[in-house]
């Protein structure tokens, strides 16, 4: 599913946070979106994952308006997920109960994602009890259980450990490749960005400067502003 | 202090002996109560936690009702009821007064705005970030309001033995609306009032020794249960 | 939540304001209170000599009289106390509870005067040496009241004989409202279904409240059940129910009222002057004739009629 978003705009009291006029999130790209704080990015994200809404234009998700189905198609993982009271198994197996999924099939899937994602010692264990790290690889399984055509990912890697991070890129792009979804992943992590994404979508002051393949973005003949900004390492 | 000694050894004589009457209380308190706060949660569940997600027009007003409304004496509560089942009162054919179903209304008033309350507060907390997880999981608003419920259970159970605990205590409305009577309206706090205006003073320190055990019982058992969780 | 200091401002304000209006409201009676007693004395003792040497003593000390709630419901001592702490400057705390507590209050110490209606308990108090004297001061009386349709026909078979119309009250299962708190009144009834034969009254039509007289009269007229009430207290909630006197006049339904000072002997904090004096007061003519004419204006019979010897 594409998205395409046209003359988009968010304000809060009055100061404008968030004005695109134009843009188009292609289909099955894995796309990163970076910029240095405040830029719009989560507000971005959350508006498309119909998290918060717009004061004016619209997003269409292949042509359509943002609808049950399409919610049902689209997930978003947190920066700080919310897990819900329960075990680890219930949190991942959640979106298949809520879709009516058969118990049988349910503990299939969920194990094999448990498994994957290498995490069988934690199976039981309540959702309090983890640590970010593994909070973070619950709450992405619990994304990519049911198969989702557009995965959001607001930096899903911050604050985390580097075994982790290494684990949640590869089961990133594990999906990616599988399932071909679109994939909207907020990082501030450039190195993040060259290594996983297929195109990048570079934001300042609520507003997309550039967007393209990494190389174009990020090589010599970058935007002068992209240049300065990972000069100073402000991304 | 002779008073506060000889309660203490009524208490347990009443607890030993079995005392039917006294049993007959200590039932109908129970049962009062627990209707009272079972309709209310029926109803403030549901209430306080849409008003913790909802935002309209006029809910910061509606919002200090409540609160104001957490506050209402008792006895007014009691009072305006009372008017209402008079004989000749809008209510009146239905011949509430002096009944039990009259103290479970009475409870039911006193105990909806405390649970509204503090599940509202909850809600206001954890509820934004709870009903983002649900969007994002794909969830219908029926399922959403369900996984509310369930997160944030532990709040709501407080609120429900808050006001659980309300009722229980509560003496000014259940003494105007039901009178007291033996053996069919006579409730703990109401015999406690009674006892002390007979000069009975170490028989109503004894009946508020039993009611504060049940008190301690029901909250050794919610924190057991929040142990656990 | 959170606070702006306008927001906190104003809820301390809100918060204070009971305390403002009660500071104001106790200072303002204080001054208006005092010149009375400054003035009347110096009228007073040509009539009341006895009463000259202790009034320096007794002004603006505090009295507390534990009585029951007929005296203060009826309105009776708000008619006649206000002449008695003008006369002395003493303020009288009326405590006012069931005839039980009143007298238990005694004993403790916790009064120091007490006015009830229970008379072979107060003489016991006087025997115990928990007060001293006891003094007959008055006297109502208790009338049976009912619904209008009267489903026991008191009113045709028994209009003052109230052995007779207990009897039939018992036998109807009419329902009927029993004060059920040990007080006097409650104590009384008692007695008299003792004497008309029922014996202890049991079943479903005998409701036992556990309440004061007010309380239940109106659940008696609620409920369109029997009682016995004081007559003062009855004749005050008349015009709002719809209950009648079905049964009165008979002679075991009078109700004699007593005081007794508690003795001082129960410790330094009983005011055992303004006790005393307060027993003389009540006790003389022009006390008992106060008595006499309260309720008159307004219900065109006396409520309690004195007796003081």
């Amino acid at each position: 599913m594409n998205i395409t978003i046209d003359s988009l705009t968010k304000r809060y009291n009055n100061k404008s946070v968030l004005d695109i006029p134009e843009m188009i999130f292609d289909e099955g790209c894995l796309w990163g979106i970076l910029g240095p704080n405040g830029s719009g990015k989560t507000t971005l994200v959350r508006i498309v994952a119909g998290l918060l809404d717009s004061c004016s234009g619209s997003v269409l998700y292949q042509g359509d308006e943002y609808s049950d189905s399409i919610k049902k198609a689209m997930t978003l993982v947190f920066q700080r997920p919310y897990l819900i009271r329960s075990t680890v198994y219930e949190n991942i197996a959640y979106p298949l109960r809520i879709r009516g999924v058969s118990e049988q099939e349910i503990l299939a899937r969920v194990n094999e994602l448990i498994e994957s994602f290498n995490i069988q010692s934690i199976r039981d264990q309540k959702a309090w009890t983890l640590s970010g790290g593994e909070a973070q690889k619950v709450a992405l399984a619990r994304a990519i259980v049911f198969k989702p055509r557009i995965l959001i990912l607001d930096e899903p890697t911050s604050n985390i450990d580097p075994e982790s991070i290494m684990l949640l890129e590869e089961k990133i792009l594990d999906y990616y490749r599988k399932e071909k979804p679109t994939i909207l992943m907020v990082t501030h992590n450039i190195q993040q960005a060259k290594r996983l994404c297929n195109r990048i979508a570079f934001m300042n002051e609520g507003q997309i400067i550039d967007s393209g393949v990494p190389a174009e973005i990020f090589g010599s003949g970058a935007m002068p502003k992209i240049k300065e900004f990972i000069k100073k390492g402000l991304i | 202090m002779d008073n506060f000694v000889s309660g203490f050894q009524d208490a347990f004589q009443l607890i030993i002996d079995l005392d039917p009457e006294f049993f007959e209380i200590v039932r109908l308190s129970m049962v009062v109560s627990l209707t009272a706060t079972f309709l209310a949660a029926i109803v403030a569940i549901p209430f306080g936690t849409w008003l913790g997600i909802k935002e309209f027009p006029g809910k910061r007003f509606l919002v200090r009702i409540i609160y104001t409304l957490m506050s209402m004496p008792p006895v007014v509560i009691g009072l305006v009821l009372f008017l209402l089942f008079l004989r000749n009162g809008p209510l009146g054919e239905f011949r509430l007064n002096f009944t039990a179903t009259a103290m479970i209304i009475a409870q039911f008033v006193l105990v909806t705005p405390i649970i509204t309350g503090v599940v509202f507060n909850g809600t206001k907390d954890r509820g934004p970030d709870i009903q983002d997880l649900a969007r994002t999981m794909g969830s219908s608003p029926t399922q959403t309001v369900w996984l509310l419920i369930k997160e944030l259970r532990i709040n709501i159970l407080s609120a429900v033995v808050t006001g659980y605990g309300r009722a229980m205590s509560e003496v000014g409305a259940v003494m105007v609306v039901g009178g007291n009577i033996k053996g069919h309206t006579r409730i703990m706090t109401t015999t406690i009032a009674m006892l002390r205006n007979m000069g009975e003073y170490s028989l109503a320190i004894a009946t508020g020794i039993v009611l504060l055990l049940i008190s301690f019982l029901i909250n050794s058992l919610l924190y057991h249960w929040q142990q656990e969780r | 939540m959170k606070l702006n200091k306008l927001n906190l401002l104003i809820l301390l304000l809100v918060l204070a304001l009971p305390f403002v209006t009660a500071c104001s409201s106790n200072s303002e009676p204080a001054p208006a209170e005092e010149p009375a007693p400054v003035e009347e004395p110096a009228e007073e003792p040509a009539e009341e000599p006895e009463a000259v040497d202790d009034y320096e003593e007794l002004m603006n000390t505090e009295l507390i009289l534990a009585t029951t709630t007929s005296t203060e419901n009826s309105g009776l001592l708000d008619f006649i106390l206000p002449t008695f702490n003008e006369m002395f400057g003493i303020e009288t705390k009326v405590v006012a509870v069931g005839t039980g507590a009143a007298l238990q209050m005694g004993v403790d110490g916790e009064a120091d005067v007490l006015l009830a209606h229970a008379k072979t308990q107060e003489e016991e108090l006087v025997t115990n040496g928990d007060t001293l004297e006891r003094f007959d001061v008055m006297y109502n009386d208790f009338i049976i009241v009912g619904p209008p349709s009267d489903p026991a026909g008191l009113l045709d078979n028994a209009p003052a004989d109230v052995n007779a119309g207990y009897a039939l009250i018992a036998e109807n299962q009419a329902p009927f409202v029993s004060r059920g708190d040990n007080s006097g009144t409650h104590i009384k009834e008692l007695s008299l279904w003792e004497s008309s034969g029922v014996g202890t009254p049991s079943g479903d039509w005998y409701i036992e409240a556990g309440q004061g007289m007010g309380d239940v009269i109106l659940m008696a007229n609620e409920m369109e059940a029997y009682t016995m009430a004081d007559r003062a207290t009855y004749l005050s909630m008349k015009d709002d129910i719809d209950l009648e006197i079905l049964l009165e006049g008979d002679e075991t339904l009078f109700n004699q009222y007593g005081v007794m000072a508690v003795n001082p002997e129960k410790g330094d904090h009983i005011n055992y002057p303004a006790a005393e004096r307060f027993v003389d007061w009540i006790l003389a003519p022009e006390t008992q004739e106060l008595i006499s004419e309260f309720g008159v204006e307004e219900y065109g019979e006396p409520l309690f009629f004195p007796n003081a010897k």
